[in-house]
């Protein structure tokens, strides 16, 4: 069983195809990243992943089932979702704490009307030792750096014991040296759990260096592979090309 | 204090007080997490325009206040999630469009302008027995309803797009807040009055977070603020003769100012 079936699907944004046809699988305990230039549909695409909108056309499977059914049966759900976005914007000096954050994570399973317990703490606690950050627990959450606060982002996702992470242009903002240890820390996360690992991306090179795989994304999947043959095709360039200056002479204007 | 509570109006007025600002610091934990404070604003002076309605209809101006502030808590919260028009743009249409309705309705009644300066400023003093229960049971379902979905409501306010993946309502919580926050504002005119009203579910939220180090202290102190400067600005207005909207938010902005220079001391 493929982890993530996508199938010809097509999404339009007021009158904008934002996806046409695009179609790839990704493989259970794999990393892949999902590559392509601003406006690609990269997030569109992990929102469809995650149930949140409704392709047009198309079919999406995660683990042989629709998108979003994992929420309709949070409570002991057999797959679910990791997801993690770009960075949280919390207003200056709000004193959640960093154990709060991570604990998020168990919402998802509870439901509605049930308090976490003992057991939700430990799994937080564990997720955030998972990725170095059991000492920072107690912290206020905006007091960490950008890098740190993502650590914690990954370890609200772990808590909730996913089978598939998504990780939405997870580095934005982040120095490169930050970004590199981000994608290191997955990639030892994916391996040692076997966890799946899908994540849109603006940074081809350092995201190369840790995937088994990557989607070239623009609109419709233009190359998928293991990096080094994606890196060297064609359409990567093509992808990544500014449009040619448009000729207003021609027009006559 | 004591001489001042052996009133009967005083007591009325201090356990309505006590319930509207148990009620607002709770609420006004998640205005500052979700920065909702400019809506607070909008809904307190759109309450103006459904007390004039309720004047010229002949119905409860309270009731009608509470009815159209509800809807346009609605409206506002329906355009601005649409994505088309942002939320700030929206609630300014709203707000002055609203304010414009009361201003002129109530016009038409000239009999009726002399209560406006209570809808305006609050006079609590003024409430009865019965207004009291109901605020009470108004106060009730609302920490009510904000206890029960907390975890939910925090989720939403800290991070929307993951607690929407993980299946949170997010919509339905949405509406569900705006409610709660417009019935709030409404209950707490008596209090504090509509253009003060704004204050009260803003300054006791941010005292906690200048002062406290954990979620549970920023809101144990909000409910610590909002309780002493209900209490105690209801005393000064009765001592210095005041308007007590006007006494009680004073107070609980000289409690901000001032955790504000204790929470700078204590971090040196």
């Amino acid at each position: 069983m493929t982890a993530v079936r996508v199938e010809d699907v097509w999404f339009t944004y007021e009158h904008e195809p934002v996806l046409r046809g695009a179609s790839f699988e990704v493989a259970p305990g794999s990393f892949t990243a999902l590559i392509g230039p601003n406006g690609a549909g990269k997030s569109t695409l992990l929102r469809i992943l995650l149930g949140l909108l409704k392709p047009e056309r198309g079919r999406v499977e995660i683990f042989g089932s629709p998108p979003g059914g994992h929420r309709s049966r949070a409570a002991g759900g057999s797959h679910p979702i990791g997801y993690v976005a770009q960075r949280v914007r919390l207003p200056s000096g709000f004193p959640i704490s960093v154990a709060e954050v991570a604990l998020m994570g168990r919402y998802g399973r509870l439901g509605l009307f049930h308090a976490p317990g003992a057991l939700d703490r430990a799994r937080a606690a564990d997720a955030l030792a998972r990725v170095g950050m059991a000492e920072h627990a107690r912290r206020r959450f905006s007091d960490l750096s950008g890098g740190q606060q993502q650590r914690v982002l990954i370890a609200r996702a772990l808590a909730g014991e996913p089978r598939l992470l998504l990780l939405d242009e997870p580095t934005a903002g982040l120095d490169p040296a930050a970004r590199a240890r981000f994608y290191a820390l997955v990639c030892d996360l994916q391996h040692a759990q076997g966890l799946t690992v899908l994540c849109a991306s603006h940074d081809v090179e350092v995201v190369s260096e840790h995937v088994d795989r990557l989607v070239l994304l623009d609109r419709e999947v233009r190359a998928a592979g293991a990096p080094r043959e994606v890196l060297a095709s064609s359409a990567l360039a093509q992808a990544y090309t500014f449009p040619a200056p448009h000729d207003h002479g021609a027009d006559g204007a | 204090m004591s001489e001042f509570l052996a009133y009967g109006f005083a007591q009325r007025a201090l356990a309505t007080g006590v319930l509207l600002g148990l009620s607002c610091a709770v609420l006004a934990f998640f205005v500052v997490l979700r920065r909702m404070a400019f809506i607070g604003v909008g809904i307190s002076h759109a309450a103006l325009g459904g007390v004039a309605i309720g004047v010229v209809l002949g119905v409860s101006p309270l009731l009608a206040a509470m009815a159209f502030s509800v809807g346009v808590a609605w409206v506002i919260g329906w355009i601005s999630g649409r994505g088309e028009i942002s939320e700030d743009t929206t609630i300014g249409v709203f707000f002055p469009t609203a304010m414009a309705l009361g201003v002129a309705l109530i016009s038409l009644s000239p009999t009726y302008r002399q209560d406006l300066v209570g809808y305006l400023f609050g006079n609590i003093l003024s409430v009865r027995a019965v207004d009291v229960w109901i605020l009470a049971g108004l106060a009730t379902v609302s920490l009510g309803i904000l206890a029960a979905f907390f975890k939910e409501f925090l989720f939403l306010g800290v991070d929307e797009e993951a607690a929407r993946a993980a299946g949170v309502p997010a919509e339905p919580l949405r509406y569900l807040l705006l409610t709660v926050l417009a019935v709030t504002i409404v209950a707490s005119i008596k209090l504090v009055g509509i253009v003060l009203v704004s204050a009260f579910l803003v300054v006791p939220a941010a005292t906690g977070q200048a002062v406290a180090a954990s979620m549970r202290g920023m809101l144990a102190v909000a409910i610590g603020c909002a309780l002493a400067s209900v209490a105690g600005g209801l005393w000064l207005s009765w001592l210095w003769d005041l308007p007590s909207g006007a006494s009680i938010v004073l107070l609980s902005a000289a409690l901000f100012f001032a955790a504000v220079v204790a929470g700078r001391i204590r971090r040196r």
